[in-house]
């Protein structure tokens, strides 16, 4: 046990590392940007033309201050810092002076919801049919859905989205195409609001479904495959043991451990928010948030949403890291 | 295995089953609550929202100002259309008259409308005008502050219907920091702001509103915002010209071309924005309700901007005038009509948009005069002005697009445009020549015996129309023997181009009123004055960085004359003359937005038969369209 407890000193020290150069790698590369917030609101500004210059150049010299960007780059550096340690990831300026938290708050819960769901219906799905035509090798539908799986995984994601939005949006309109919920319901836990938030993550999970599948359907296909030559499970058989019984305990089970990382990894990244789904399906989640903030120079949001990624990820393989020595009993922390 | 297979029918079943349960039109975003024949749907081209409900227009960096935000609910003095009007370009909106200025220009006078009030009940005044000053000042983080501060000593109100604007210096075009023309400063509520302790930290959530609607529900993700007429709708100014048509506006977040496209066949948007050509290509063709500011090619509604090539005239490259008319006459026109709008394109040779009123202004009358224009190659005098490229377009896609292409030549100079540069390379070779450039194998030579390199910047996917303007350039330049790469900026456009990060690129930097002759609204930042050092950033719309003391004349006389005065044209035509000479930048076409009006639910909408106002759907001017609009059943 003292082993295990050394290992998770040495692994959250790891994950502490992890995530200050993280950190400081979306710190430097954001400020190493081309992009000048300040110049991107006074152009946004003076779309409104008339503008004398003089008027401009007041206007850049307050934006400075408001935005915080006046001091040298070390006392950039240590406000910042300074601020992440409480959580606070300071006004957004492309939204000034609503918060970055705000609105990472605002954004995160339609993020997690579409992507948790989508990604675990995925994940679930693609093992359990992979998993069966990996053992049950010579069932013609379990074959038809490996060409169906083969036949979509390199597809494209926005040609699946964009034919999924043609179909059911224009072709048999029977599913909204964009936003995350009816338009003038308000939000809350009523049956309404909670029927149109479902309604309207239809086309983006079943896009992500579509596509995602593929790749775990093939890789727990191929897992079992060599998993049912292994001895015990030729034994098992030769013993005459129940064949769902050797599917479910001996051949899953053992398959399905790194189908597990893989699982924790992909959850970890939703906080990436899919951005393409987003921007696509017009859903209001991160994905959508980070895409703005790049393109407005807001250096705060950017790094607020980096921040909350790298957090998200490498949470996610702590845990694994850390759950792994308990229930792979081949695994030796020593 | 046959429990999976009839679990995996019974999955199947349930799931279409659950898809034919769904109400058609409750799966498509639209309100449940609202008849539809009240509701007018618009696109804000704004996107998603990020603070969805931020409403103080006056902190800068606010939220969406085209949510019906400065449509809808926000007034001023005066609005200028850029197209005809309502009742003329000139509104008289909160203002009674136009601005009486004193002989020096210190001194505005504004005379203001009795009987307007705010949607909270209170009566509109003159306190309200002088705090929308003062607040700002006091507030320097505030969006106007500094404009207002370089201007502004002081505001009298000697009562509730007069304002006198006392000002620091003689600026006869101080009333258009008040004129609508996108936007303007907007007045805010005394009543409101007085109570706030800091105005750059107040939502202004709910809004109150001084325009004819007042918001009833927006979405906090920011997709959505809906408007409802006010009930007292004729204490408003726009109250004059009758009860707005739709009751309820929603501005909405669309997404992309493709989904606009198709939320229009299905008649969920009433109007689009902006779309690429091939999408308002696809709605004429297979939407019969659909209808753009001109009934047939080139569709788009033509913004009072300049897509033009812009010289970064700071760049040793592009100092030479023989350099930049060489260039110009190694375009072909009519290769980047079709490149970026497919030819549905409205060329200009000139400095000025062919848009509004500058066609019968500036472009018509001085079509003479461009005829006669002679080029002085150094070898020999050529006349480089085509007066029928226009009509060549038109002539080159009548064979694929039939009768949409119209035939009178009046009708093809306004949708089409007039006259372009010839294409003449030899002409260029002889300029290029004498500004000691060599020509070696096909290829450019600078006179420092490097290779003549040129890189176009574009706004890549965020403008794809000038994006494909660019490369077409590019691409002619590249078989006239220059090195040209096109060079894509994306979301670092607007610091570089500040900045002066480029060779040239392919935008505007002329834009004007449109419906008003004045060209004062981008011609006053040209003046050498506010011309940045390299590599400091650049104000306003020289991005071209150009000066000239014939120029910096030419608007040191539009400063001492009044907006309207008759000479302020004749001023405008001796700068069309001096860049047309000088060619800092080259000019292309008016920026069409092509503007998809649906008429299944509303019809009045305008066009270039009837252009009351620009259809355009983030203008402020747009208002002018609620109250023509009717129920179509």
């Amino acid at each position: 046990m003292s082993g295990y407890l050394a290992y998770v000193g040495k692994r959250l020290g790891q994950f502490v590392l992890v995530v200050f150069v993280g950190i400081n790698l979306a710190y430097v590369i954001t400020h190493a940007t081309p992009i000048d917030p300040v110049e991107q609101s006074i152009s946004a500004v003076t779309s409104f033309g008339n503008t004398a210059p003089e008027a401009i150049a007041e206007m850049r010299k307050s934006l400075r201050e408001l935005y915080g960007l006046e001091g040298s780059g070390w006392e950039q550096y240590s406000r910042f810092w300074s601020r992440i340690l409480v959580g606070d990831f300071g006004p957004s300026l492309s939204a000034f002076p609503t918060p970055v938290g705000t609105l990472i708050a605002r954004a995160m819960p339609w993020t997690i919801g579409l992507l948790v769901t989508a990604t675990v219906i995925t994940w679930a799905l693609g093992n359990l049919l992979g998993g069966l035509a990996g053992y049950y090798q010579k069932n013609r539908v379990l074959k038809a859905m490996g060409v169906v799986a083969m036949t979509l995984h390199p597809i494209p994601y926005y040609i699946v989205a964009l034919l999924l939005l043609i179909i059911f949006g224009f072709v048999w309109p029977i599913l909204p195409i964009s936003g995350g919920s009816q338009m003038n319901l308000a939000q809350g836990w009523t049956l309404d609001y909670v029927a149109s938030v479902l309604t309207h993550s239809i086309l983006p999970a079943l896009s992500l479904i579509m596509i995602g599948l593929g790749s775990w359907f093939l890789g727990m296909r191929s897992l079992v495959s060599n998993v049912v030559t292994e001895d015990y499970v030729v034994y098992a058989e030769l013993a005459g043991v129940d064949r769902s019984r050797i599917l479910g305990s001996y051949v899953m089970r053992n398959a399905l451990l790194p189908q597990v990382t893989g699982l924790a990894m992909s959850l970890g990244g939703i906080f990436n928010g899919a951005i393409i789904t987003e921007k696509v399906f017009g859903y209001p989640g991160l994905g959508t948030l980070l895409v703005d903030a790049v393109y407005a120079g807001d250096y705060g949001l950017v790094l607020g949403v980096t921040t909350v990624s790298i957090l998200g990820v490498s949470v996610g393989v702590l845990v694994i890291d850390l759950v792994y020595p308990l229930l792979d009993p081949r695994v030796q922390v020593s | 295995m046959r429990a999976f297979r009839s679990l995996l029918l019974a999955a199947c079943f349930a799931a279409s089953g659950s898809s034919l349960v769904i109400d058609r039109a409750a799966a498509q975003g639209i309100p449940r609550d609202i008849p539809r024949n009240e509701l007018l749907i618009l696109e804000n081209p704004e996107g998603t929202i990020k603070n969805a409900g931020w409403f103080n227009i006056w902190a800068i960096n606010a939220g969406s100002q085209s949510n019906g935000l400065q449509q809808a609910a926000l007034d001023t003095l005066w609005y200028i259309d850029p197209e005809k009007g309502i009742d003329g370009v000139w509104d008289n909106s909160l203002a009674t008259d136009k601005p009486v200025y004193n002989a020096d220009f210190t001194e505005m006078t504004v005379k203001l409308r009795k009987g307007i009030f705010w949607s909270d009940g209170v009566e509109f005044t003159s306190a309200d005008v002088k705090a929308t000053v003062d607040i700002q000042i006091k507030n320097p983080g505030m969006r106007f502050s500094a404009v207002l501060t370089n201007n502004v000593a002081e505001v009298i109100t000697p009562d509730a219907e007069t304002v006198i604007f006392k000002l620091k210096k003689p600026n006869s075009r101080f009333h258009t920091n008040f004129t609508v023309r996108w936007g303007a400063i907007w007045i805010l509520p005394k009543h409101v702001f007085e109570k706030v302790a800091d105005p750059l930290k107040f939502d202004f959530n709910p809004p109150v509103s001084l325009s004819a609607y007042t918001l009833k529900s927006f979405d906090p993700d920011g997709k959505w915002y809906i408007w409802q007429a006010r009930e007292d709708w004729q204490r408003t100014s726009l109250g004059r010209y009758g009860k707005p048509g739709p009751k309820y506006l929603a501005y909405v977040d669309p997404g992309p071309p493709d989904k606009r496209v198709i939320a229009q066949l299905n008649h969920e948007l009433d109007v689009i924005h902006d779309i690429a050509p091939e999408g308002m290509f696809t709605l004429a063709k297979q939407s019969p309700s659909t209808r753009a500011w001109f009934k047939g090619f080139p569709f788009g509604h033509p913004d009072p901007t300049l897509p033009a090539l812009v010289f970064n005239t700071q760049n040793d490259n592009f100092k030479n005038r023989d350099v930049r008319w060489a260039l110009a006459l190694m375009i072909d026109v009519k290769g980047v009509a079709m490149a970026s709008y497919r030819g549905a394109a409205t060329i200009s040779a000139i400095g000025v948009p062919p848009t509004g009123g500058h066609p019968e202004t500036y472009h018509a009358p001085m079509e003479a005069w461009l005829k006669d224009f002679e080029l002085d190659t150094g070898k020999r005098k050529i006349k480089p002005y085509d007066p029928t490229v226009g009509k060549q377009i038109a002539d080159m896609l009548r064979p694929s697009m039939g009768e949409v292409i119209p035939t009178d030549p009046a009708e093809i100079a306004k949708a089409f445009g007039r006259g372009w540069w010839k294409t003449d390379q030899q002409a260029a070779q002889e300029l290029l020549e004498r500004a000691g450039y060599t020509k070696r194998s096909n290829q450019w030579y600078r006179p420092d015996g490097q290779p003549f390199t040129i890189r176009v910047m574009v706004e890549g996917d965020l403008r794809p129309v000038m994006t494909r303007a660019g490369s077409m350039i590019v691409q002619q330049w590249r078989q006239a023997g220059i090195d040209a790469k096109v060079d894509v900026a994306q979301g670092t456009l607007l610091t570089r181009r500040g900045a002066g990060d480029f060779d040239t690129f392919i935008g505007w930097s002329v834009e004007t009123w449109g419906g008003h002759q004045d060209l004062s609204y981008f011609m006053d930042s040209w003046h050498s004055q506010f011309v940045a050092e390299p590599g400091k950033p650049q104000p306003l719309r020289n991005w071209q960085r150009w000066s000239h003391p014939d120029l910096d004349k030419i608007i040191e006389q539009i400063r001492t004359i009044g907006f309207d005065d008759p000479k302020g044209i004749e001023l405008g035509k001796e700068y069309v003359k001096l860049v047309t000479r000088e060619m800092p930048i080259i000019p292309l076409m008016a920026y069409n937005v092509f503007t998809a009006m649906d008429h299944t639910y509303w019809t009045g909408f305008p066009t270039a038969e009837n252009p009351y106002a620009n259809p355009v759907t983030n203008w402020g001017n747009s208002r002018y369209m609620l109250v023509k609009l009717k129920p179509a059943k």
